[in-house]
């Protein structure tokens, strides 16, 4: 049986994780190469209630974008038959979905391969190359503060009052000039950006040093307080609002893992 | 009626801002003998008085001609001496307009104007002794600098302050019922400079005068009960005016009302209204102060409260500013 819980999860995954594909397929040389001027529709989608959720994967001469809706014609279609299985296979479970379009087993192929380099943003996923810790830095950002957005406008009931009562206010997430992300908030509504907000200072700011800074925090292997103890963050702004916002974030995770 | 309300304050001699000008007036006056007092027969009202008892021989009352007071104040400066003039801000800013601005502002004239009495500090005298208008007339003056301290302690640092800083200086002060805020001189005062009291990035309050108090108090307020990170700028000079601060304060907070104890045309308001529009950026902005009209008769602190420059009424205001757009916000689209 589906509950809230599920349909934020989804919410969450199409919206906030399945975009990150896009960092993949741009910073990652060895999946830019696969999908270099590769033009195609992929589409996940599962059923709720008698409607269909889902998100589409557009190739346009190799550059993805993601767009959330059921699109006609797909190359190859996945198809769960809830939403649970849905969120399950993007979390890792082994989960078989229904699959059309096998004739483009190429694309399939490559599909799976970008499936496989989402690994990247699980938990246990150590990466040990320089390049691969800097992709996991910036996608685990981009999607954490799109999550944190979507969290507030699916509706979680926590996440709500605590957006509500707060005016305009900026929560950037900065690691180097190249990777930096902010969730804006501003009487209940919500939105996730990318780069700095120059409109504003914002009211928190985690200043990583570097992504050797943030990577042992993505890892989880040091906590904030332990991170801003020994150098690798520093936090600007209300501790309070700060730590607020780090509980939505760990909250976030343990529903996604 | 208001005879009686002199100095009832427990502890006059260290909370006014004209007491302690007259105390500061003479000790930079014992190590400057080129500093010379002139009173329009207010010496004792202005405190300045303190200095000609001291000082007798380089103190000089004109009587009740404020246009020569300020007459003569220029002919001093011009003969290489440093003249303190002292009266009413009323009469200063608008009886002896044309001397201010002729005599001394053209002329471009060592001469420090300390202009007591000013706002509404003597609210209950009545629209006579009323000045809402001096900030106004006063920053229009070329070569003319204005202060506005936010209480004795500042007063003290602005008149040792302008003893070396060249031209034309503008310090406007209260009657004398003004409390103190700074518990002493060394926060870092220095003319042009804007003061930093509270830090935040929802709001900017920027402030000169007694409304500086208020600001603060304000500020606490609405952290403990609204959650609001609230920045207070004391603006203690309005002439030459802290762009940098402003602009900061533009570029940060993107919402700022300015809070002062004069008319709301030219004052601090309009100073910091014409660098916000200078910036080019958006910016929810309102100018509190006294509207376009005559100020009411009544007791500063019921002025004060009246006229929303007190705490309460700062707090009111910035929860109706927090409510205003700086920018089209229509796109809550995530960035994806």
């Amino acid at each position: 049986m589906v509950n809230q819980t599920d349909i934020i999860k989804s919410t969450i995954i199409l919206r906030a994780m399945l975009p990150v594909m896009k960092i993949l397929v741009s910073d990652d040389k060895k999946m830019n190469a696969k999908f270099s001027g590769l033009n195609a529709k992929v589409q996940f989608k599962a059923k709720n209630d008698n409607d269909e959720t889902g998100a589409c994967l557009i190739f346009k001469e190799g550059n993805l974008e993601i767009e959330q809706r059921i699109c006609s014609n797909p190359d190859i279609e996945f198809t769960f038959s809830d939403i649970i299985k849905m969120n399950d296979f993007f979390c890792g479970k082994p989960v078989l979905p229904k699959i059309s379009g096998w004739l483009n087993f190429f694309l399939l192929v490559k599909i799976f391969f970008l499936l496989f380099g989402m690994k990247i943003l699980m938990p246990d996923s150590r990466p040990n190359t320089p390049e691969k810790k800097r992709l996991k830095v910036k996608m685990s950002f981009y999607m954490i503060t799109t999550a944190l957005s979507q969290y507030n406008k699916a509706g979680d009931s926590e996440m709500v009052k605590w957006t509500k009562k707060q005016p305009d206010r900026i929560y950037q997430i900065s690691v180097d000039e190249d990777i930096a992300a902010y969730l804006r908030i501003k009487a209940g509504k919500s939105k996730a950006g990318r780069g700095t907000y120059t409109k504003k200072r914002p009211f928190v700011h985690l200043k990583f040093n570097g992504v050797d800074g943030a990577f042992p925090v993505v890892m989880n292997d040091v906590d904030m307080v332990t991170a801003v103890r020994n150098g690798l963050l520093v936090i600007e702004g209300s501790p309070e609002y700060g730590r607020d916002l780090g509980d939505f974030m760990v909250r976030i995770q343990n529903m996604l893992v | 009626m208001s005879e009686g309300l002199t100095w009832t304050v427990y502890d006059a001699n260290t909370m006014t801002q004209a007491e302690i000008y007259g105390k500061v007036l003479c000790e930079i006056g014992k190590k400057n003998e080129k500093i010379v007092g002139l009173s329009a027969d207010l010496a004792k009202s202005t405190k300045i008085g303190l200095f000609a008892e001291k000082f007798p021989e380089r103190f000089f009352n004109v009587g009740i001609a404020e246009q020569n007071l300020f007459g003569i104040a220029a002919g001093l400066a011009k003969s290489g001496l440093i003249p303190f003039v002292s009266t009413m801000a009323v009469f200063t800013s608008m009886r002896a307009c044309e001397q201010v601005r002729t005599d001394i502002c053209y002329q471009n004239l060592n001469c420090k104007i300390i202009a007591t009495h000013a706002g509404t500090s003597f609210g209950q005298a009545g629209t006579t002794h009323h000045c809402t208008e001096d900030i106004a007339i006063m920053r229009s003056f070329a070569n003319m600098t204005v202060i506005v301290p936010a209480d004795g302690i500042e007063t003290a640092n602005a008149i040792k302050a302008c003893v070396d800083y060249p031209g034309p200086v503008y310090i406007r002060i209260g009657r004398g019922f003004e409390p103190k805020f700074y518990d002493n001189e060394d926060y870092g005062f220095e003319i042009g400079k804007a003061i930093t009291l509270v830090d935040g990035s929802d709001i900017t309050l920027i402030c000169c005068g007694t409304t500086v108090l208020q600001a603060v108090e304000a500020a606490r307020h609405l952290k403990e009960n609204d959650d609001l990170s609230v920045r207070v700028l004391n603006l203690h000079t309005i002439k030459p005016i802290d762009k940098d601060a402003i602009y900061e304060a533009v570029c940060e907070t993107r919402r700022i009302i300015t809070f002062e104890d004069h008319n709301t045309i030219g004052g601090l308001g309009s100073a910091v209204a014409d660098i916000i529009a200078e910036s080019g950026k958006g910016c929810a902005f309102e100018k509190v102060g006294i509207p376009d009209c005559f100020c009411i008769v009544g007791y500063p602190d019921d002025l004060q409260n009246y006229y929303k420059l007190d705490s309460d009424g700062i707090i009111e205001k910035v929860r109706i500013v927090m409510g205003k757009d700086f920018e089209e916000d229509d796109d809550w689209e995530d960035e994806v």
